[in-house]
């Protein structure tokens, strides 16, 4: 616990930060439960979700419809079950990042993260659609 | 591993909360109905190592400066779907 309450102190030093749970963790990172979500208006529209208690370890995210605005996502009844969401309105969708070597970025957007914006509990789901969309969809950046 | 032998209709429990059913055969594809609580996320085997692995791909070990997007103020915004990552 006195960990954990650390880190939020330490976080607080930021612009704008939310504590983002997510029960079931990210895939491949099941027993990492508890982010902050951080955004900073310089890098808007881009955010970090960043390990509590480890703020060295951190995923770059992005809202889908920032890059692609006609982007259709099918949930599972499990999973809308899960998240509590009453309506389309009531979700958050972020997706993971990756910042490549040569400079190209990417975003998942098979598997975005979606979170209940009023309990701020996610989880990282698989969409049932998740065929039209691509692991790594590229997103055009200025350089 | 354990392998099995299951008729269409017939399960197996796992660890008394997972119930795995063979509902369909159909030449080389199988249909699995599985009932699991909430807290046991069920996924494809290769969607998860796709997944699993673009996330180890992602994790960064320290901030790293973020890519700028190019404007799209042509673009109309999407009601309702995303007012949190509107800039100021």
């Amino acid at each position: 616990m006195n960990a954990c309450e650390t880190t939020e102190l330490e976080a607080v030093a930021v612009e704008r930060e939310n504590i983002v749970h997510l029960p079931l963790g990210l895939l491949g990172f099941e027993s990492t439960k508890r982010y902050a979500l951080l955004a900073s208006p310089d890098e808007a529209p881009f955010c970090w979700l960043q390990v509590l208690g480890d703020p060295g370890l951190a995923f770059l995210v992005l809202s889908p419809f920032e890059v692609l605005p006609e982007y259709q996502m099918e949930l599972s009844e499990e999973d809308t079950e899960f998240l509590e969401l009453a309506s389309p309105a009531d979700a958050l969708v972020y997706c993971v990042v990756t910042l490549h070597a040569n400079g190209a970025a990417t975003m998942n957007l098979k598997g975005p993260i979606v979170l209940n914006r009023f309990t701020l509990t996610g989880k990282q789901v698989v969409l049932v659609n998740a065929a039209d969309y691509a692991l790594q969809h590229p997103i055009r950046t200025l350089h | 591993m354990l392998v099995l032998s299951r008729k269409v209709g017939e399960s197996v429990v796992i660890g008394g909360g997972i119930v795995v059913t063979i509902t369909r055969v159909d030449g080389e594809a199988v249909r699995l109905g599985i009932e699991a609580p909430r807290n046991v996320p069920v996924h494809r085997h290769e969607i998860y190592e796709e997944i699993q692995g673009n996330n180890r791909q992602a994790l960064t070990r320290s901030r790293q400066p973020v890519p700028r997007l190019p404007q799209r103020d042509a673009l109309a915004p999407v009601p309702g779907k995303n007012p949190e990552s509107v800039p100021a």
